[in-house]
């Protein structure tokens, strides 16, 4: 240590007071606030998305669950029946009492609106069918008053919504400024108004052509079969591989390969699933296409790394006196994990089952290649093993199909069908939350 | 018999099994389960296992491998010069399995008796008709050959059952006498359910690599079935994209590649600062209340799914995007789907990613470098620009590789909000497309399922999948390395 | 405590660097330390010792604001440095801590190289105009942690990759490097071995001519090598304060000789 004596004694630079900070601390006191405020204007625009987000899809959405529909009395006596079935066009004539009648309805009311047949047909779409159906399926109400609401078309629906605009409508041959003029009538008399829609929660893909009768209930099915199958698979499949990785594997190559294996399984693109269960369960395995149990075995190959993640930290967080207490009083080594430390461990890994079932709920892609895409949503399953097995869709494959389709009316319906899958998500978070803080030991 | 009532059966045994083995076992201990070696539910449980295990497992095994047998068999018998020329065998044998079907549709339903189903002709009986009414449609008429083939096949699977039936049946009945015959007082039962119970844990765990496996024998096997009609070369090396349904496709990667990069480094300069900064002031600055409220905030991004995303690149980010660059703004924009309106929203999606990673990494820079550098008179900025990031960095040079791999192989944003046209283009606001979005279209689409216009999905998955594993290990790597650092 | 009359007789007023009067320290509800009083004067080495918990590196870590770090940490009382309230809404404290330097128990080079290392104080305080000038402070810093022979060759290598005794010894060049006044050094040895602990040792005593230094000890041994005072502390009071040997070898309070022959701590 003799280096030190070189420079002799120190001469230590005497600063100004520190009551005064100098010219470079001001500066450096700026840029330190920068720093923050670039900081706080990340967090501000991070929030910011998600309130657009949110915004966006609750004002585009909400719509989605109201309805505008004509509610009309009518009477169709029995002669009428019979003419009307007779003729050749028989929607036709049905939609010739329609007319009457709405101009029977508005008399009695006492408003006069000029109208043509033609203009009903644009209002209220296909009413002559839904009329001829209902007094086909019941003959007994003939000569009775009967009272319909009939679903409005989808653009008439847009107006009241304001998604149409009479700007919008002047060369459309769907519905004209005229038409308009008779809306306003008819929902000023009250004969058109809004009503809840219950056909969007329950009722099934209509088709192309038939927004106003699109429901999301048939892939809200198809989405419960294929997580109740992922759930059924994944839960014990995932515990079993956590039990053994975490409890008995030796340390060896082969448990560390299946635990490289499964840090990168779990962010292999979802996609590439979807290819391995068209290769593999419908093209080798000969499993019928779009059902939700090939949804199923896809989504929990997909979100098993997730559950053994989470369930191996779950494990890892009862304490090892535990473990040595039940091997203490002469317990095997399996006695102890399937007595003492499993269903220690059940809450953690319950909370982290439902987040990786929330998180295959809201997956889409590997679901469109095993054709599980919205139209093919078009009956509800007839029992347990056809829920399984019959062609269905799910909810955001659903949400998909009608984002894709060209008819703009179909937008709504897509913005309605996430606010019903969120609220299936934040019902399982909520879950999750619950369990965790109600269960939880910190040890 | 059908395969449930197998199984039921099966059971059954099991269940009889157990009880069985449980009694046997308490009664030569003299009814004192004192005296046994494990409790007597481990007897039981024993005989049940040896009764399940081996007859599921052969049950399996001959489902998987019957067909095969039977396809080959069926093949070996069709005369060679049915096959017609621009056919192939594996067409032939799926019009065989087709009628196939329609007969055993045309059974169940009544209308031709089993023995008609074995001895009907296409020379007296218009079968083709026959099976058409049975409500499974046949492309062309059935010749004597297929119609022969098929007979042949449903006589060779039902054969094939009912000795599926018996061996397992068989195996099912041997275990159970084996299993009761092993239940005796000093039998160490429970260590051999223990054993057993410790296979189906390894067998549970194996599942993660049969899941690999599965996906890589998958995408070869397929890919290598595409490269056989269409050229490697012309894959790799070609500049356009233009698949038509008609054939003479150009299937080239390029167009694709680009879209998916251009979006993924769109979505990365997104992503990227504001998660950093975001995790660098939820760690470093925010006060607890501040962390409780933003950093959940921002993880709700993470939780949405991408659906909801594509949606929203789609109906909202898009027509915004179009008032400010379309052709009422500044006109660089034709459509509302474009690299920017998908990088964008992808950016939003990835915000979580980035910065809860990073969130945890900075957390584990330790507390004394941030006090050696306090302790100097830094501040807190120069502490983090200058010592923690650098700290960190590996770290966060792996969150963001994982974060690139998630944009590379993210669908649905893509599929909605970036377009169709695959072209190679510098302008980020014209419509391009991405590998993933193609392996949809081409899949999804109403193409023969061996033309290379669909087996051209499997190689992009390949390619996909190739790229995001090498992404993830490095990151994984680098970011395993990282916490051995600091542990 | 009558002793605190004895300090005002022992220390000449215009040696005085630091002075502390009625200091009070909570973390959260705790009270970690209370009411303390002590001068500290300069160009001496000055040891607080204590128990574990006692309160002592609290309180060094009051007098360059580290405690400012801790979001539940409260601090009352009036510090001064050269007369300067240190807790005056007007003091940076980041010019605070140039001044006063710190040195921390665990050795915690950054990752970076030695020079590096050295350099980061002077860059961030701009005390250099190029990179000569600021050569030439790295090697000054270096010479006087005593560690320029061992490292001059390699100062492009990173400071991790250093023993433990060299390691500290760089943090300590690193603390010097920014020139300070003071410099606070918390159990600098407790993370070393019996040689590099006696090398640390030997640089504290040459420190001394140039600068005031405040050490917490564990050691009661390292407290009488190296401080010419000793503070001692007990369940975050000040017991007692004077000169070393008179601590060590006359105690006035029944705690300090309970503590010193081994009855508590």
């Amino acid at each position: 240590m003799t280096d030190t004596n070189m420079d002799g004694p120190a001469t230590p630079q005497r600063k100004n007071s520190l009551m005064a900070p100098d010219a470079r601390t001001k500066q450096r006191n700026a840029a330190e606030a920068r720093f923050k405020a670039y900081g706080i204007i990340a967090i501000l625009i991070g929030v910011f998305f998600l309130v657009v987000l949110a915004a966006s899809i609750l004002r585009n959405g909400l719509p989605a669950f109201t309805q505008t529909v004509v509610e009309l009395e009518f009477t169709l006596t029995e002669e009428q029946y019979n003419d009307a079935e007779s003729k050749v066009l028989k929607t036709a004539a049905y939609k010739e009492f329609l007319v009457t009648a709405f101009r029977e309805n508005l008399s009695e009311r006492g408003v006069e609106v000029p109208f043509d047949e033609s203009a009903i047909d644009r209002i209220v779409g296909q009413a002559g069918n839904t009329l001829r159906t209902y007094f086909r399926a019941n003959e007994d109400q003939l000569g009775q008053p009967v009272t319909f609401s009939l679903g409005a078309s989808s653009r008439v629906d847009g107006y009241f919504k304001g998604r149409v605009t009479r700007e919008d409508l002047s060369n459309s041959r769907f519905l004209n400024a005229e038409d308009l003029d008779i809306v306003d009538v008819l929902a000023d008399v009250g004969i058109m108004k809004q009503q809840f829609n219950w056909t969007f929660v329950t009722g099934k893909d209509a088709g192309v052509d038939n927004p106003g009768g699109a429901g999301i209930g048939a892939s809200v099915i198809g989405s419960f079969f294929m997580m109740l199958v992922v759930l059924m698979l994944a839960l014990p499949i995932g515990v079993a591989a956590s039990i053994y990785l975490e409890e008995f594997a030796p340390k060896n190559r082969w448990t560390d390969l299946i635990e490289v294996n499964i840090s990168n399984l779990a962010a292999v693109p979802s996609i590439v699933f979807g290819i391995l269960g068209l290769a593999v369960f419908i093209q080798l395995a000969g499993l019928p296409q779009s059902a939700p149990l090939v949804g199923g075995l896809v989504l929990t190959l997909m979100t098993l790394p997730t559950i053994i993640i989470s369930t191996r930290a779950s494990l890892k967080a009862v304490p090892p006196s535990i473990r040595s207490a039940a091997l203490g009083v002469g317990a095997s080594k399996m006695q102890s994990v399937f007595h003492h430390v499993l269903p220690l461990a059940m809450p953690g890994i319950l909370t982290g089952t439902i987040i990786g079932l929330a998180q295959a709920l809201g997956e889409t892609a590997p679901l469109l290649l095993i054709g599980m895409v919205g139209f093919v949503a078009r009956e509800y399953p007839d029992g347990i093993v056809s829920g399984f097995t019959d062609a269905n869709s799910a909810m955001p494959a659903q949400i998909y199909t009608w984002a894709a389709r060209a008819d703009q009316a179909f937008y709504e319906k897509a913005w309605g069908g996430i606010i019903v899958l969120l609220v299936f998500l934040l019902a399982m978070n909520v879950l999750a939350i619950i369990l965790r803080r109600r269960f939880e030991r910190r040890w | 018999m059908p395969l449930s009532w197998i199984v039921l059966t099966v059971l059954a045994i099991a269940a009889a099994g157990y009880v069985l083995g449980r009694g046997r076992a308490l009664q030569s201990a003299g009814g004192d389960s004192r005296k046994l070696h494990s409790l007597p539910s481990y007897y039981g449980t024993n005989v049940a296992m040896k009764v399940i295990v081996p007859s599921l497992l052969i049950l399996l095994v001959w489902l998987l491998v019957q067909p095969i047998v039977v396809s080959r068999a069926v093949v070996a018998n069709v005369p060679e010069n049915v096959v017609a020329s621009g056919s192939s065998m594996g067409l032939f044998m799926s019009d065989v399995r087709r009628v196939a079907d329609g007969l055993d549709a045309a059974v169940a339903q009544g209308s031709l008796t089993r023995k008609e189903a074995f001895d009907i002709r296409t020379e007296f009986t218009n079968v083709t008709q026959r099976i058409n009414e049975a409500g499974v449609a046949l492309g062309s008429a059935v010749t004597p050959e297929t119609l022969r083939a098929a007979q042949e096949f449903r006589t060779l699977n039902r054969i094939g059952s009912i000795a599926m039936s018996v061996v397992v049946a068989l195996a099912a009945l041997g275990g159970i006498a084996f299993g009761l015959r092993e239940s005796v007082a000093g039998f160490r039962a429970r260590n051999v359910v223990e054993g057993g119970v410790r296979l189906l844990l390894i067998g549970a765990a194996s599942i993660a690599i049969l899941t690999t496996v599965g996906i890589v024998l998958s995408l070869i096997f397929n890919t290598i079935e595409f490269f056989r009609i269409y050229p490697a070369a012309d894959f790799f090396l070609s500049l356009t994209w233009q698949p038509s349904f008609g054939g003479g496709s150009s299937l080239g990667i390029w167009p694709l590649l680009w879209g998916t990069l251009y979006i993924s480094l769109i979505a990365l300069a997104v992503a990227v600062p504001i998660g950093l900064f975001a995790a660098i002031y939820l760690s470093e600055y925010a006060s607890k209340p501040v962390r409780a409220i933003a950093k959940p905030a921002l993880e709700i991004l993470a939780g949405i799914p991408t659906i909801v995303y594509g949606l929203f690149a789609l109906l909202t980010v898009g027509p915004i995007l179009m008032v400010v660059f379309g052709d009422d703004g500044v006109g660089w924009m034709r459509s509302a789907t474009s690299v920017m309106t998908a990088g964008l929203v992808m950016g939003i999606m990835l915000i979580p990613f980035v910065s809860s990673l990073s969130d945890d990494i900075i957390n584990s820079v330790p507390q004394a470098m941030r006090d050696g550098s306090y302790g100097l008179g830094a501040t807190k900025s120069e502490t983090i620009r200058q010592v923690i990031l650098p700290a960190a960095l590996p770290g966060i040079v792996g969150a963001i590789l994982l974060a690139a791999s998630r944009a590379i192989g993210e669908t649905m944003i893509v599929v909605l909000g970036a377009g169709a046209a695959a072209r190679l283009s510098l302008n980020p606001f014209e419509a391009m497309t991405t590998i993933t979005a193609k392996i949809v279209s081409q899949l999804t689409g109403d193409s023969d399922f061996n033309s290379p216009e669909a087996l051209v999905a499997f190689a992009l998955g390949m390619t996909l999948f190739v790229i995001t594993l090498g992404l993830n290990v490095f990151a994984l790597y680098i970011v395993r390395k990282y916490r051995e650092q600091y542990e | 405590m009558n002793d605190m009359r004895k300090i005002e007789r022992d220390v000449d007023m215009n040696d005085v660097k630091i002075s502390a009067k009625g200091v009070q320290v909570y973390y959260g509800t705790t009270h970690a330390i209370k009411d303390v009083d002590v001068l500290i004067q300069d160009k001496t080495v000055t040891a607080f010792i204590g128990p574990s918990g006692c309160g002592k590196s609290t309180f060094l870590r009051c007098l360059n604001r580290m405690n400012d770090t801790i979001d539940i940490c409260r601090v009352t009382g009036d510090i001064r440095i050269d007369g300067d309230d240190i807790y005056d809404k007007r003091v940076d404290p980041v010019q605070l801590r140039a001044k006063v330097g710190m040195v921390f128990q665990k050795p915690n080079p950054f990752p970076k190289s030695i020079y590096d290392n050295v350099a980061y104080g002077p860059r961030i305080h701009g005390m250099a105009k190029n990179k000569a000038d600021l050569d030439e402070i790295v090697e000054r810093a270096l010479r006087r942690g005593a560690i320029w022979d061992e490292v001059k060759d390699r100062l492009d290598a990173p400071g991790t990759g250093l023993s433990g005794g060299q390691q500290q010894r760089l943090c300590i060049a690193r603390a010097v490097a920014t020139e300070p006044e003071v410099l606070l050094m918390d159990e600098p040895c407790s993370a070393l071995d019996p040689i590099a602990t006696g090398q640390v040792e030997e640089l504290i005593d040459e420190l001394r001519n140039d600068y005031s230094v405040v050490i917490v000890t564990h050691s009661m041994q390292q407290a009488a090598r190296v401080s010419q005072k000793t503070a001692f502390f007990h369940l975050g009071n000040l017991v007692e304060y004077g000169e070393t040997g008179q601590i060590f070898t006359n105690p006035q309070d029944p705690r300090t000789e309970s503590y010193i022959s081994g009855k508590i701590g």
